[in-house]
């Protein structure tokens, strides 16, 4: 496959692409795309809520997170390839050179950088959901709890790719932010299923 | 604050035409990032001949001011002096007669045209919601940031930035309809 752009692929291609015995995307690109389907979820609850006065403001904040989510799928898929060559080249080589052991540990710093993000907008967009599940159209709230809970999802698995890629100790202000908004997104996905049980 | 800040461009005009230097800073101030924007990104000009341009098309409305027929018309007079003096640069790096070029950066231009509406229209919001909307749409916040360093509840966020958004929109609505009814 050529185009570097997942917005130009088929679904199915996508999909095909994802799970290639080969690079990006990944899991980063993954949760990234998946918070991005749950920000067009919650545009769509908006949308179909006419009565609702602020819903417009709504459709713009999630189309704006979902464009944003996209942008860093393709952010990491590309900094991951880099920090996992770089990981290759540093096993290949089988050396102590200290400067390859830095510039490794800059790539996957760099390779962290972009799931901190994800986690960050995964939070945002369940926030944005729970706004549309309470205000909007309740024929439409399941799918507002769904986009919540996508965007928890999506925030959890990138929480995990910022410890893993770090390797960081439970004290490291990136963890520490990566964690807050997985919880945070995890409360409004559970309140969102409960209310609207 | 410029006691020319919430002038409307015909007063702007009247102002400069008086000789009035704060009434001259506060239209090169508001035009400024227009003349540039039609030269970047409607015709894809380099900075260095967006400079060029951007001086010379400020002398040209210094000196040719009062040949503005109306003076609320200034935005598409400075539009149309910045059009006519990109197609000229254009022109000379191809060399080819100017009128051969008359379709170029058509498109991107209505592009530059709403983002300078949208520009105004943010203006007139109040400062709390101009600073909540570049915060989310301009600098990429999260809802988190915004919260803490404006020191208000994070979950409340998302409504006030929609709410902001609304009341763009009937900036917007307003400005259109008015522009409607001044066609009629």
């Amino acid at each position: 496959m050529t185009t570097d752009d997942y917005l130009e692929l088929p679904l199915g291609d996508l999909l095909d692409r994802l799970s290639a015995n080969g690079l990006a995307p990944g899991g980063g690109s993954a949760a990234a795309l998946t918070v991005a389907f749950a920000a067009r979820l919650v545009a769509m609850v908006a949308r179909c809520s006419p009565a609702w006065g602020d819903a417009a403001g709504v459709i713009a904040q999630a189309n704006a997170i979902g464009d944003r989510a996209v942008e860093l799928a393709h952010t990491d898929g590309r900094v991951w390839d880099e920090a996992l060559t770089a990981l290759r080249d540093a096993e290949a080589a089988e050396s102590d050179d200290p400067r390859k052991g830095f510039a490794l540990e800059q790539k996957l710093e760099a390779a962290a950088a972009a799931p901190l993000e994800i986690a960050s907008l995964g939070a945002d967009t369940a926030q944005l959901a729970a706004l549309a599940g309470d205000v909007g159209e309740p024929t439409y709230r399941a799918d507002a709890a769904a986009a919540a809970a996508l965007a928890a999802g999506g925030a959890s698995a990138a929480a995990h790719l910022v410890r893993v890629n770090l390797g960081v100790r439970s004290a490291d202000p990136r963890l520490v932010r990566a964690l807050a908004s997985e919880t945070a997104a995890h409360d409004v996905a559970a309140r969102l299923r409960e209310s609207h049980r | 604050m410029s006691r020319f800040a919430s002038a409307s461009d015909a007063e702007l005009v009247r102002g400069c035409r008086g000789g009035d230097q704060e009434a001259w800073n506060e239209l090169v101030e508001r035009y400024s990032r227009y003349v540039y924007a039609i030269a970047v990104r409607g015709f894809r000009l380099t900075e260095e001949d967006a400079e060029d341009i951007f001086q010379d098309v400020f002398t040209r409305i210094y000196t040719r001011l009062d040949s503005l027929r109306d003076d609320s018309a200034l935005r598409p007079w400075i539009a149309q002096l910045t059009r006519r003096r990109c197609l000229d640069a254009i022109a000379a790096r191809r060399d080819v007669p100017t009128d051969e070029l008359a379709d170029e950066g058509s498109t991107d231009l209505s592009d530059v045209e709403e983002a300078f509406e949208v520009r105004e229209a943010l203006t007139a919001l109040s400062g709390n919601c101009q600073d909540i909307l570049d915060r989310f749409f301009a600098r990429d916040q999260s809802y988190k940031t915004i919260a803490a360093e404006l020191e208000i509840p994070s979950g409340t966020i998302a409504s006030r930035i929609a709410r902001c958004l609304g009341r763009l929109r009937e900036r917007l609505e307003g400005r259109n309809d008015a522009s409607e009814g001044s066609r009629e």
